[in-house]
Parts: structure tokens; sequence; C-alpha cells
């Protein structure tokens, strides 16, 4: 035990090296967007259930995880899918059509937690498309 | 005391490869692919121990890195919320 | 559909239909020498149809259908049903292809070893494939290069060469009349004359290639050349991929390994000559 203990520590010792924080305004992280949009043109014809259809019964919290109907401060589903332009201005600072502020904020942190698989996780991808 | 407490998947939900001065993470859950630089990479190391807050996460990396302690934890706490908007990490 | 016409490229099989019997028969010369879809199964069909019945007579309008297709996309007139053919190919691999990590870059192979070259529409990708296809490369393609995950190989996919604009005058001076489909004037991508590869380029489809060598060309600009570092590099072809998200985990070990394996340049030139030279100099210094 103490023979690990030892070279636990001499392995410490040689791995300390240098560390880059870098500034706090400096962005650390690129994401790689599809780019499928680029081929496929308008992309804002497609559209992002709110859940997906398979989740339908759960509610959004503030947060966007889903959580089980009547969470205290959360929301119902959406009554209809949000289209990629409609999520597109939410992303930009509107709220989502027929919703409170809050209510948008949760749907919208719902969107950014899709993952593939989800049902309309390509449509938010392709969103995030820079213009060209 | 204390900010806010993020953690993340275990090592096993990524993928790293390191390229030139960047890295590039795979996210086996989301599917989602991801350049990026220091501290991320060590950020994620860090919170393989469990959950921590940007103070925590600054002592962890003091274990095993050398860098000027000033402003750090400021710093630690804008990457977190940076890996939070991608879902590398969320709140505990 | 009343015509129609079956064709292997590379590891892809299409059947094209159409409403009309003249971009079938443009394709069955322009393919003459092209094998069958293996074991007679299409991997994607393409149909060019009248949008109502009666455009297939009164200023007859192909639209671009099959097994994916654009629902915006506008109809080509009849005239350059080659082209819609050829875009129906595209859009097929472009979404629908998930065997092969699709990269939108021209390739070409020498020794067993491959060049990449991608970028943007006007950049010459296509006109310096065909150009050194035709100076001792072996032509791979002009449009898509697909990436083996499991081999990190890159296979060939030499479908007819879209020349467009200046570059057809520049390629009738280097190919014989023989291997040229029709002059389309005036189509969206201004205009196209499609150049059939050379005779060793189809025989030798089959045979894959090591990536060895990524060029970012821009013509018309002074000769320069820099290196590209791999991040750089990756992210740029992730642009330049439509299938990289759908192949998950193995489209990022293909792609994160070629670029880490693989060196990559950015070159600007003025004219071919200038291209092939930096081309044939970089090529050396990356596989002696």
């Amino acid at each position: 035990m103490s023979d690990d203990e030892q070279s636990e520590a001499g392995r410490q010792a040689t791995r300390r090296h240098a560390l880059m924080l870098g500034a706090v305004t400096a962005a650390a992280v690129v994401s790689i967007r599809p780019a499928l949009a680029n081929t496929v043109g308008s992309v804002l014809n497609c559209e992002i259930p709110v859940p997906d259809a398979g989740r339908a019964g759960n509610y959004i919290a503030a947060d966007g995880k889903l959580v089980a109907r009547n969470t205290p401060g959360a929301f119902p589903p959406a009554p209809r899918p949000f289209t990629g332009e409609q999520v597109k201005n939410a992303m930009q600072g509107r709220s989502l059509p027929g919703t409170s502020p809050q209510q948008s904020q949760a749907y919208t942190a719902y969107i950014r937690r899709l993952q593939m698989g989800q049902s309309g996780f390509t449509c938010y991808q392709s969103l995030q498309n820079p213009r060209r | 005391m204390g900010g806010i407490v993020y953690r993340a998947d275990p090592p096993a939900a990524r993928r790293l490869v390191t390229l030139d001065a960047l890295d590039l993470i795979y996210h086996v859950p989301s599917g989602q692919t991801h350049l990026v630089s220091e501290p991320v990479p060590q950020i994620l190391e860090a919170l393989v121990a469990g959950p921590a807050d940007a103070a925590q996460i600054v002592t962890r990396l003091a274990a095993a890195h050398d860098f000027d302690p000033t402003g750090a934890e400021a710093v630690i706490a804008a990457r977190l919320e940076e890996l939070e908007a991608i879902g590398l990490v969320w709140r505990a | 559909m009343r015509h129609h016409f079956s064709v292997r490229i590379g590891p892809v099989g299409f059947r094209i239909g159409s409403a009309w019997p003249g971009p079938i028969q443009t394709l069955r010369t322009l393919y003459a020498d092209y094998p069958a879809p293996a074991d007679g199964i299409a991997d994607f069909t393409v149909r060019l149809e009248p949008g109502r019945p009666w455009r297939r007579f009164i200023r007859p309008a192909v639209e671009i259908r099959g097994d994916f297709t654009l629902p915006d996309a506008a109809p080509l007139p009849l005239a350059q049903g080659l082209l819609a053919a050829e875009m129906g190919m595209n859009l097929q691999m472009a979404l629908g292809q998930r065997r092969y990590l699709l990269l939108h870059a021209s390739a070409v192979e020498r020794d067993g070893r491959a060049l990449l070259m991608t970028g943007n529409s006007g950049a010459g990708k296509s006109t310096l494939s065909a150009l050194l296809g035709e100076r001792g490369w072996r032509f791979m393609g002009d449009e898509f290069a697909l990436l083996d995950p499991a081999t990190g190989l890159l296979h060939a996919f030499p479908r007819m060469v879209s020349l467009k604009n200046q570059a057809i005058a520049a390629m009738e001076a280097e190919a014989p009349p023989e291997r040229f489909g029709p002059l389309l004037r005036d189509t969206p991508k201004g205009d196209i004359r499609h150049l059939r590869p050379s005779a060793a380029a189809v025989a030798a489809m089959d045979a894959p290639a090591a990536p060895a060598l990524i060029l970012f060309p821009r013509f018309g600009f002074a000769a320069d050349e820099r290196t590209v570092a791999p991040s750089e590099a990756f992210v740029r072809l992730t642009q330049a991929s439509t299938n990289y998200v759908a192949l998950g985990e193995a489209g990022f070990a293909s792609l994160s390994g070629l670029v880490t394996t693989v060196p990559s340049f950015a070159i600007d030139y003025p004219d071919t000559a200038s291209a092939v030279t930096q081309v044939e100099r970089l090529w050396a210094e990356a596989a002696p």
C-alpha cells in the first residue's frame, strides 16, 4: 500500500505542468455544426417538438429537463412543434410564440439539451450554422 | 458560500483526440463534436472525482498543474458556463 | 418510369428513371464503359419527373426526385436534363450516404496514395482534379471522395466531371472531344459541360488509395501557400462533409485520424499551370 502511495506521488510530481487558463472572456470551445444545412437550402422548414413525441407526458422544468407532470414550476408540453424560424428567433431573444418569457426560456433550455436521436435535434443543430 | 456545483459524464462518455494546441472532444451521448483549448480537458478531468464548483475545481487542478491562482476561479467559472451551454457539464 | 438507366459509380449503384428519353440516352452514352450496380441492386434511385402531368410536354420542366429530395428545389428545363440527373445523384449521396464519410472534395491518385482537394465552389478543386487526371494522375472524383471509417482509405467516385464556364475551354484543350457531353448554357451555375473520366480512371475505380496530402486551393490569387494546422483542417473538413454528424463516433474517429496523419496546405494560384507546379512540389515532400 505504501509503495502504491509513493509511486502515485511520484507520478503526480512528474505530471505537473504549466496550465494556460486563458482570459475569462476567451471562449474555449467551438462546437462542430452539421454542414448538411448548407446543402439542404432552406433550413427554416424544419420543426422541433417540445418535448419529442416519445416523452409527451412529461413537463419541462426551467432548466429544460423533463420532469413529472405537475412538478412545481414546470411547464406543460408545447401544443404544437415550433418551426426552425421560431426557435432561431427565440435563441436571439424573442419569446417562442404563445409562451410567457419563463416558459419560452424553459422550452429553449430543453431544445439546447437535445441529443442525437431525439426529434428536432438535427433541426436545432442546423439552425446554428453561421450565416454565409 | 460556494458557487454553482456542476457535474459531468464519466470519462467513458467522451473521446479525446489531441490535434495541436487544441483538442477534439466527441461527446457520445449527444453525438456532438467540440474543438476545445486548455483548460477545458483539465476541467473535465477534475470533475471525474465528483461534482464540484469553480473553487473546488481550482483546488483539484492545483494538485497536478502549475498556474497563476489570481482570477483562476473566475476563469474556471466562465469555462463551466460555456461547457454547460453545450451540454458537457450540467448543474448537479 | 418510362425510361431508365442503372449504373455503378465507385461503390455506389444508381437507378435513374425519367419521364423523358433524352436525359437517359445522354447518360447511357456518357457512362457507356461503367459497370452496372452490384448484383443489379441500386443503392439510390433518382427520378426525373414533370411537376404537373402537362409539364411533360408544355415547357417541359424536370423536377429532381428520388429516395432523397429537396422540397424547395426549383425544376430545370428539359434541355438541362443531364444536369438534373447529375444533381439528383449528388443529392442522394449528400443526403443518404451512410457507409462512407462523404467529403465534398476532389481526389486524384498516384502510387496508391491520394491527393484530396477541398474548398468552396469556384475554388478550382474540380478543374484541378480533371487536369491532373490528364497529367499522369488517376482521377478519383471531382465532387465527392468517400472515406472508409473501417480502413481510413479513400474510395473513388468518378462521376462525370462538371466543368463550369472558363474551365470548359481549359479542359477542351486537354481531353479528346468524344469525352465531352453537350454544352449546357445558362444553367443555374452558368455554362456547364460534362467531361467523362478517362478509360483508365473508370477501370481503376474500385481501387482505394491511402490519403497522403490535403489541399485547400483558391483560384485567382497570386501564388502562395501555407501549412494548415490539423485543428483548422478538421473544422474545414467537417464543413465539407454532409454526413459527418450522422456517422457519429465512426465519423469522428475517421476524420480525426485523417487530419492527424495527413498534412494539409492552403494554396493560392493564379492559373492552373502554377497550381500543377505547386501540387507536384508539395506531393514530392508529402509522399516521397
